[in-house]
């Protein structure tokens, strides 16, 4: 740091766990030089619930619902993972129909999800009014989750082997209907804020992490695709046939906070692009694999991951051959992008702290399960 | 040079302020003025308990198999039944549902063999206290009759 | 925290987790036939950490014949790790001492590039009480492995983060929940629970009511989380 007159000492900074940019209980302890971070450390755990623990003790079907909890935001994309690595154990896959509309309902969630951090990270910077519109958008979501599987938030919308409710009377054209009006919608969030020379002041060339940086941090999801990584696990290791899906993985260069936005806008228009293809191509049939009513895996293990709108999301489960898991670990995509925030962060303002911590995307829920 | 002109007549900003401006309209307002309005709640809706009874003759449907409360991933549901002598059947006395610890996952209510139970629209579970959060069987046969206000 | 899920007991006989608790009440004998009808829920009702059944039952895992087997046999010759697969997911069982050589040989010579995810589990039967899984992903082969130590008590791998930094939290988090603790981390401290924290919740011997009553009396002034 250059030299002052003034006398200057570095000063140690509490932020959170209140503090309302960090979204949720994180607590950042930074330390600084003036307005300059010279380094952060994470406090969590604040949120931890066990879930861990709780998988021990519940039998496989009972565990489904805490999943919804680990990331609220996409209970959607948590379910699904969980049912596709206890299928994996079981050596089951769910019919066709039942993996269609688990393409459809997960890929809503995605734009769910990145609607409410598009909101909050607009907040954030100091944009109000993208909340209240994303918000809005959001709904017609959660509108169609209540009314398939009866809860808005934490839908419990999968089962172990496909899917315990039919299609709602008009669920396709819903599904469609939301395509058509989000789609416009998407234009008029960039139409706020893409151009909008706040918006890039304070985005561009903040935050910075470069491919083989997000590499080293095992960072994946949107940041990582932001780097210029055309990487994404739907492409790279299909599950729920998304290969027969037609859509791109968007990616940029820098690997800023303003790329990472970008990608994530055209993740939404992918996304609506899907559901359309699904929706339209939704075939007919059964909903549930042969599965015994209890759930009793052979002895064995394994690692099954799905891109959930956060990134890598994995399952890893252990079975003893009994009706419960023997360990089920979750791998979250929050926690491990969040180790990034000091290399991103170093160097850069306080305010852009909030920023770059608005841009990883992280639920709270999910960094400490 | 257009940019500099851009730049100067802000029109990016302008721009987003129209979009601000143009969403004001009062056709555009989707806001819900909840107690209000009601909100239109899905059929499938995961909200309070019911035990459903016979509409005939009042009776209770459950046949007290305790399917329930083994499904439950927080076992929250107790069922307490006595055997008859003379029918040789199970007669339900006692039904709790401690709500303040349910998740509302509906596993409950897939498992009852004779959809005795079931998890309804209504939403407005809010109580004064702990104990008042947890449902006996005449709140979960009547369903819950939140207070009224008048506004 | 508490291990526990429910924040704070309900003065009502369901508080009690456990379902044996649950059926207490006017429930006279016959509960025999009604429990022997329905395995999911008798099973749903034993008390939790169930012991593995007999001798631990194997996993059908198969060798692993590939490419990257062969020259992971040439490249170490008798240290090589056992390679299997099971599931078609293949996974390499290694030497406690060698997991960092290894997991810096695959980077370097195979292009693992991207640590997944650490983790163990726990079989406290076994003599060898922990297994250590880290979990590796290629992007340029599109290929991901797992690689698995078993470890005694009190041993203590080397750290990865020198090959991979993200490993750091994994690791940490490994030591807040197992408390095996990784050599020359840079930080070894809990993650999750707090830092006075004493026991390893995951470890099998702690019951999901487990929890450290000593930090719950001093910090939150509460007699029992539960
Ligand atoms: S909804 Fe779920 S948590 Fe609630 S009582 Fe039923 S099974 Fe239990
Ligand atoms: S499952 Fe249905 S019938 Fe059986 S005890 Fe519960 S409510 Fe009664």
């Amino acid at each position: 740091m250059a030299e002052t007159f003034l006398d200057s000492t570095e000063l140690v900074l509490n932020m959170g766990p209140q503090h309302p940019s960090t979204h949720g209980v994180l607590r950042v302890i930074v330390k600084l030089d003036g307005e300059k971070v010279l380094g952060t450390e994470c406090v969590i755990g604040y949120l931890h619930r066990g879930v861990e623990k709780i998988a021990e003790n519940r039998t496989y079907t009972m565990f489904a619902p805490y999943v919804d909890r680990i990331d609220y935001i996409a209970a959607v994309s948590n379910g699904l993972g969980y049912c596709l690595a206890v299928e994996k154990l079981l050596n089951v896959e769910a019919p066709a129909r039942a993996q269609a509309i688990r393409v459809i309902l997960t890929e809503l969630n995605r734009i769910g999800s990145h609607l409410l951090w598009l909101g909050t990270h607009a907040l954030d910077i100091g944009a109000i009014t993208p909340l209240f519109y994303c918000m809005r958008e959001r709904e017609y979501t959660l509108d169609i989750f209540e009314k398939y599987c009866g809860a808005r938030l934490t839908t419990h919308a999968f089962r172990i082997g496909g899917l315990q409710y039919e299609t709602y009377e008009g669920f396709e054209k819903e599904c469609l209907a939301f395509c058509d009006l989000f789609l416009p919608k998407v234009d008029e969030y960039e139409e706020l804020l893409t151009g909008n020379r706040i918006w890039r002041k304070r985005l561009i060339d903040v935050g910075i992490l470069n491919e083989a940086d997000c590499k080293a941090f095992g960072v994946t999801g949107p940041m990582l695709r932001a780097a210029g990584c055309k990487w994404d696990i739907r492409k790279a290791l299909p599950y729920c046939g998304y290969e027969k899906y037609d859509f791109e993985i968007p990616t940029r260069e820098n690997g800023d906070t303003y790329d990472r936005y970008m990608v994530r806008m055209q993740e939404m228009r992918q996304s609506a692009r899907i559901i359309r293809q699904a929706v339209e191509g939704l075939p007919a049939g059964p909903i549930t694999a042969k599965v015994p009513k209890v759930i009793k895996p052979p002895v064995g293990e394994a690692y099954v991951s799905i891109e959930a709108p956060k990134g890598e999301l994995g399952y890893y489960i252990v079975s003893d051959g009994t009706t419960q898991p023997y360990r089920c670990r979750v791998r979250p995509p929050s926690f491990v992008n969040l180790q990034a925030l000091d290399k991103m962060a170093r160097g850069s303002l306080v305010a852009d702290l909030v920023a770059i911590i608005g841009t990883i995307d992280i639920v709270l829920g999910e960094v400490d399960r | 040079m257009r940019t500099i002109l851009r730049k100067v007549f802000l029109v990016d900003l302008l721009q987003g302020m129209w979009v601000t401006f143009r969403t004001q309209h009062p056709k555009n307002i989707v806001t819900e003025q909840y107690p209000f309005e009601r909100p239109k709640i899905a059929e499938r809706y995961r909200g309070a308990p019911r035990l459903n009874v016979n509409p005939e003759n009042g009776q209770t449907l459950c046949i007290s198999c305790d399917l329930c409360a083994l499904a439950c991933p927080e076992a929250l549901i107790v069922v307490g039944w006595e055997r008859n002598p003379e029918t040789k059947r199970k007669d339900l006395i006692t039904f709790t549902f401690d709500t303040s610890r349910c998740m509302f996952c509906g596993l409950c209510e897939d498992a009852c063999p004779v959809d005795a139970l079931e998890l309804t629209q209504d939403f407005e579970l809010a109580s004064y206290s702990r104990e008042g959060a947890i449902f006996d069987r005449q709140i979960l046969e009547e369903g819950i009759q939140p207070k009224k206000y008048v506004f | 925290m508490p291990d526990d899920p429910k924040p704070e007991g309900t003065p009502s006989p369901e508080s009690a987790p456990s379902p044996e608790a649950a059926q207490a009440p006017v429930t006279p004998p016959v509960a025999a036939p009604v429990a022997a009808a329905k395995p999911p829920a008798a099973a749903a009702a034993k008390p939790p950490a169930p012991a593995a059944p007999k001798a631990p039952a194997v996993m059908a895992s198969t060798a692993w014949e590939s490419d990257l087997a062969e020259a992971l046999s040439a490249e170490f010759g008798g240290d090589a790790p056992e390679c299997l697969t099971y599931l078609g997911q293949p996974f390499l069982v290694a030497k406690p001492e060698s997991i960092v050589p290894l997991i810096q040989h695959l980077q370097d010579a195979h292009d693992f590039d991207y640590l997944v995810d650490i983790t163990a589990v726990h079989w406290p039967e076994r003599a060898e009480p922990f297994d250590v899984i880290y979990v590796l992903y290629s992007f340029s082969r599109n290929e991901r492995i797992r690689i698995k130590i078993r470890i005694a008590e009190g041993f203590k791998p080397l750290t990865a983060t020198m090959v991979h930094p993200s490993a750091d939290w994994l690791e940490r988090e490994v030591y807040d929940m197992f408390g095996i603790e990784f050599d020359e981390h840079p930080n070894m401290r809990r993650i999750l629970l707090p830092d006075e924290w004493e026991t390893f919740p995951l470890r099998k011997e702690n019951s999901i009511l487990k929890m450290d009553q000593r930090w719950v009396q001093e910090n939150l002034g509460i007699e029992s989380g539960q």
